[in-house]
């Protein structure tokens, strides 16, 4: 079900030409600029570490879950793994394993900023997701979170 | 000396049709004026005017918006950078009397409905003492060179050089490839652009007036010995970001009133306290490396000279498109790129991210190289 779905919705934004190629990273960058922005609403340090790793677990699941859809192809799970490892990263540093120090707690604002920041750099200059891709991204991110 | 400036045809030739057949062509006029004409700032009008002080300053801005250029700020606003880069461009232009500036925004090709009517993709506006003289759209890709359209505006418009004119350049877009170069226009991905064909550019606005005194390269990653060697014919001073520049975004506050702070014989000191200021703004804003160089070309002439048939080779050799994962590196990590006078004639900026592996490099050789 949750395949005819997303396929129906994709079908129709092509049909409506609401989207188009040059804004294909738009929806999973506005996911992670609402996440910053929660992060810094957000009063209690717990509760924006919590906001952080709910946002990086969310988006690792849909990463997974659009690099196993046959509606892409092998370039965009070139992009993807490079993003999952992108983001595998962030979510290393922010528990302070794999050889990072722990995000101390008076840095979890500019953690965030830093996520959405390097996500914006690397779409610019290494990964590559196809408009397909990009929007079956953020179309499970919706229904996930 | 007084030049009388003129707009030049576009939509001005237009209000003088007979009125006899205004009522059957109106609604076709309305389309095309309506698609080649270009957004006006909201506090500058157009007007022919009488010029009687002589231009000190000729600054020209080529500003791309043919791709991705949304982002984010801090405080979750989303933002096209082209359009904020626009402004700046417009307000530098407004804010000085003594010069003349002309912008080139390239635009997004109009959509398929639209290409119907116009394919003009590119807006131009020219500014003399502070006023907008002219606005109108044209068509980027009509002429066999990429700037060749814009070239002939430029030349249409200039005023003539005077002498110990202070010339500024600037470029706001992202990377340029320094090989291959195809799909850097979003809606033209068949077309080329390198940092070669920049250089024919800027080379074409140097013609007759000599280098610009000072050349800003507001994209990631131009700070690189090719890209500084293949600008040097036509610049003095040159100020790029070797690393990543987030959303290509240089403050330009401090070009307002160029006439109290800028001559020809300050240019150096004036492009220091630029790249500083830009570099001092953008640490404030983000989070990721802030790296900003100042090259003055003559003194790095020997290093770029000496590592550039390396660097081509290198670059040449590359798959196109570039693997994954390869990502630029500070030529002082690579044997091949390092010398003992790498740093001559480089003042630089440099501030690691904040975050991420790189947090604990501490310096940075002013040059980003690509990694064997």
């Amino acid at each position: 079900m949750l395949k005819y779905c997303i396929l129906a919705v994709v079908l129709s934004l092509f049909a409506l030409g609401q989207t188009s190629h040059a804004q294909d990273m738009d929806g999973i960058q506005k996911y992670l600029n609402d996440m910053a922005v929660s992060v810094k609403a957000a009063d209690d340090p717990a509760e924006k570490r919590a906001i952080l790793d709910r946002s990086f677990d969310a988006m690792a699941r849909a990463l997974d879950k659009v690099e196993q859809s046959p509606m892409i192809s092998s370039d965009d799970r070139a992009g993807i793994n490079l993003y999952r490892a992108s983001l595998q990263e962030n979510r290393d540093e922010l528990a302070g394993v794999n050889g990072f120090d722990r995000v101390p707690d008076v840095r979890l604002d500019a953690f965030a900023d830093y996520s959405v920041q390097s996500l914006e750099q690397a779409a610019e200059k290494t990964i590559t997701i196809s408009l397909v891709a990009a929007l079956l991204i953020v179309i499970i991110l919706i229904l996930i979170v | 000396m007084a030049i009388q400036v003129q707009n030049s045809q576009s939509a001005t030739q237009a209000y003088s049709m007979p009125s006899r057949c205004i009522y059957c062509v109106a609604p076709l006029l309305f389309l095309l004026l309506s698609c080649s004409t270009v957004r006006l700032p909201s506090d500058v009008t157009t007007s022919g005017d009488t010029i009687t002080t002589p231009v000190r300053y000729s600054i020209v801005f080529v500003i791309h918006g043919d791709g991705k250029y949304r982002y984010h700020d801090t405080v979750g606003g989303s933002h096209q950078a082209d359009e904020m880069a626009l402004d700046s461009a417009h307000e530098i232009a407004a804010q000085n009397p003594q010069a003349e500036a002309f912008i080139f925004h390239e635009r997004r090709r109009p959509g398929f409905l639209r290409r119907l009517i116009t394919r003009r993709d590119g807006a131009f506006y020219y500014y003399r003492q502070g006023k907008l003289l002219a606005a109108e759209s044209y068509r980027r890709y009509r002429k066999s060179e990429r700037f060749d359209a814009a070239v002939n505006l430029y030349n249409q418009f200039r005023a003539p050089s005077e002498l110990d004119q202070t010339r500024l350049f600037f470029y706001f877009g992202h990377e340029i490839p320094e090989f291959g170069g195809a799909g850097y226009d979003a809606s033209h991905p068949r077309e080329t652009f390198t940092v070669d064909d920049l250089a024919g550019g800027v080379e074409q606005w140097s013609r007759g007036a000599g280098r610009f005194d000072i050349l800003v390269l507001a994209t990631c990653y131009g700070g690189t010995p090719h890209t500084i060697a293949g600008l040097s014919p036509y610049a003095r001073y040159i100020v790029a970001s070797p690393e990543n520049l987030h959303l290509s975004y240089f403050d330009l506050q401090p070009f307002k009133q160029l006439h109290l702070h800028l001559t020809r014989d300050s240019a150096h000191a004036f492009a220091e306290q630029f790249a500083r200021h830009a570099f001092l703004r953008l640490t404030t804003e983000v989070q990721t490396a802030v790296t900003v160089a100042l090259y003055d070309v003559d003194r790095v002439a020997s290093y770029v000279t000496a590592v550039d048939s390396m660097y081509q080779r290198v670059i040449s050799h590359r798959e196109e498109p570039a693997p994954l994962l390869r990502l630029p590196i500070d030529c002082a990590e690579e044997p091949l790129f390092t010398r003992p006078d790498m740093h001559e004639g480089v003042t630089l900026f440099y501030r690691p991210p904040q975050f991420g592996r790189a947090r604990s490099k501490r310096d940075h050789s002013g040059w980003e190289c690509p990694a064997l």
